[in-house]
């Protein structure tokens, strides 16, 4: 293989490693999102996944151990958030700032608290490549998209499950619906109230673990600013994929090759562009995008809102 | 959806007030409670760290002007948020706002620092307040012509600010002799003046207290802050008697960049006297938990800040002589948030 080809297999297997986090926080945004549930407490969530989950991993000393722990966390964040907004009918986003808080606090205290202030950040193993038998030896494809670790597999799946029960079940319809016109699906026997908080709780399942994903992958270890804007950027997606799994799977194809392109030209060298510029990148181009998509998407009618069936018009 | 009981009691409606503020006291106490509980149970002295937590600031006069110099930033960014807030709309980006506004005010504080401090000094904090106004025009602007989410255009522009701050500190008026990315320091007449010389007190104090005054008195004794609020309330309503929702919007989250933008020029020209990256602290997230604390009421709010300042002051005692974490006072803090948010629902029922 030439040197360009090289170069290209190696960015895109990274692009494929970056992709994970945003898939999942974003497919876990745009499920209560469908709900009418809008989370923004993503990056207060993937910090506490980060943390419990690295502690979880550090302690049983197993990576699958630690993820677990990271997905209850994070399930016990969006049964809070479903249960302030849907049954104590709260305003959405001021509790989904108080959960943002709860987690970045809870995040750098669990650590310090099981950790301590240590010299050496302790350390757990990365995620290991499980390469595919049989397809990972295809050439160029093969090293790309069957030479990952599990979670790369998982999160493709994930996304291709959400597409199928969203648009081809009564399920995922009866689901759709409840974000549209929750008292239409009322009306149809559809359980809103259960519906909001199955997709609560399995979307903050989707970020712990999200979050989680983080030291297992880049560091070994939790830090304060592990996250560094991908839960706010996963709202983003969720909006920019206009609330489809398969568009914010494509979505965030593309944050993640902005991410990895923004730090390869950082460490490449040889570009005469301020390393600051290109670190705003993510962020600047996130903007970018969203300024046509917002023309031809549109979020759940019903997002942001509480349902009250007693309420001839339910704010 | 917001502002259903923002209180209007500045009069002598004392039933009005202990209703208004015993829910606080309950909820103060309980996330004490639950945070004590915690603290004995990682094997601390829950009481002594009660004591420090609350008492700190009140033991020493350095505790006292330590905690007035966290009351001016977190004052101003408290009101960042809470005036859109009372137009419905979500400013989350007063970090960057103050970032941007400490890099404009160091700009005019480093280019025209021969200016005598009658000019150099207004010249700093407006150009402060006029950057962070800049900040969020650039989310208003989206929000008004795309339609975009301000809570979140207002967040990435927190994480552009933080590349931003890093470049002119380390690039355009970098500070050679410094370790951390810091600029030159800005011309002496940009400083604020002292009101107290040892421990140092800056007269940013005034200019937050001034400011809290004014933003109370325009949001609830003035027609235009009461087409703030009604659109807040209720927007489509308002639309119907004439109120220009949308300018309105504008109008709001550009004026919380102006109050964000001029807590960066007093961090700048009153107790940095340059632009050090890091300087913003974590004022903004305890802006917006007083801004939600005091439920978007801007009596309240220079109270509320105050009684956090204090907290904080003694947050950073406790984890220096009990070696408790400081994040432990920043989940008070967002309990206090939660008990007070539950404490309305209590009512309601």
């Amino acid at each position: 293989m030439d040197e360009f080809g090289g170069q290209f297999v190696s960015f895109a297997k990274l692009v494929m490693l970056a992709l994970v986090p945003y898939v999942l926080a974003s497919q876990g945004t745009m499920l209560s999102g469908r709900t009418g549930i809008f989370n923004v407490a993503q990056e207060g969530i993937m910090l506490v996944g980060a943390s419990a989950g690295f502690l979880g991993a550090y302690y049983s000393g197993s990576l699958v151990v630690g993820i677990l722990v990271a997905m209850v966390v994070g399930g016990l964040f969006g049964l809070a958030l479903a249960y302030f907004t849907t049954t104590l009918k709260m305003d959405q986003f001021v509790i989904g700032l108080a959960l943002f808080f709860v987690g970045l606090g809870l995040s750098t205290l669990l650590f310090k608290i099981a950790i301590g202030v240590t010299l050496q950040p302790p350390l757990i193993p990365t995620l290991d490549a499980v390469p595919v038998p049989g397809l990972s030896k295809i050439p160029v494809l093969g090293d790309i998209l069957f030479n990952q670790n599990w979670l790369v597999y998982l999160t493709v799946l994930l996304s291709a499950l959400l597409y199928y029960v969203m648009y081809q079940t009564s399920f995922g319809l009866a689901l759709r619906a409840v974000g549209e016109n929750p008292k239409a699906a009322d009306s149809l026997g559809v359980n809103v109230t259960l519906m909001r908080y199955g997709a609560a709780i399995v979307g903050g399942m989707l970020m712990g673990v999200a979050g989680a994903y983080l030291p297992m992958v880049y560091t070994g270890t939790f830090t304060e600013g592990i996250v560094r804007g991908r839960g706010w950027l996963s709202i983003a997606l969720a909006f920019f994929g206009g609330w489809s799994p398969h568009l914010i799977f494509l979505g965030s194809l593309f944050f993640a090759g902005v991410e990895v392109l923004a730090l390869r030209v950082q460490v490449g060298g040889g570009v005469s562009i301020p390393y600051q510029f290109l670190l705003m990148l993510p962020y600047v181009a996130t903007i970018l995008v969203m300024m046509p998509a917002l023309k031809w998407v549109r979020p759940p009618a019903f997002l942001g809102r509480n349902y009250d069936r007693e309420k001839r018009t339910s704010v | 959806m917001v502002n259903e009981n923002a209180g209007r009691i500045l009069g002598l409606d004392y039933r009005k007030i202990a209703n208004q503020t015993i829910p606080y006291v309950a909820a103060v106490g309980a996330a004490f409670l639950a945070a004590g509980i915690f603290i004995a149970l990682m094997g601390f002295d829950a009481l002594k760290a009660y004591n420090t937590i609350l008492f700190t600031s009140f033991k020493t006069t350095n505790g006292m002007v330590q905690t007035l110099l966290k009351f001016v930033p977190l004052v101003l960014q408290a009101l960042a948020f809470t005036v859109p807030f009372a137009a419905g709309k979500f400013n989350i980006g007063g970090e960057g706002q103050l970032i941007v506004g400490a890099i404009g005010a160091t700009g005019a504080g480093i280019i025209f620092s021969d200016l005598p401090a009658v000019l150099l000094l207004p010249l700093v904090i407006l150009s402060g307040a006029l950057f962070g106004a800049i900040w969020a025009a650039i989310p208003a602007w989206l929000l008004y012509r795309f339609n975009m989410n301000e809570i979140l255009t207002t967040v990435l522009m927190n994480f552009i600010s933080f590349s931003l701050i890093d470049y002119v500190a380390t690039k355009v008026w970098r500070d050679p002799a410094a370790g951390h990315p810091t600029t030159i320091p800005i011309g002496q007449g940009g400083q604020l003046p002292l009101l107290i010389s040892s421990p140092p007190l800056h007269a940013g104090l005034l200019i937050a207290i001034f400011v809290a005054v004014v933003i109370y008195i325009y949001t609830d004794k003035t027609s235009a802050g009461y087409e703030l609020i009604a659109t807040g309330a209720n927007p489509k309503a308002s639309r119907v008697y004439g109120i220009n929702v949308p300018r309105i919007f504008i109008l709001s989250l550009v004026l919380g960049g102006v109050l964000a933008g001029l807590s960066g020029a007093i961090e700048v020209s009153g107790s940095h006297h340059r632009l050090i990256e890091g300087l913003q602290s974590n004022y903004l997230l305890l802006g917006l938990i007083i801004g939600l604390i005091a439920k978007g009421n801007n009596l309240a709010v220079p109270f509320v800040a105050l009684f956090i300042a204090i907290l904080e002051v003694g947050a950073s005692a406790m984890q220096r002589t009990m070696m408790i974490p400081g994040e432990m006072v920043f989940i008070v803090e967002a309990l206090i948030l939660v008990f007070v948010l539950l404490s309305d629902v209590v009512r309601r029922r």
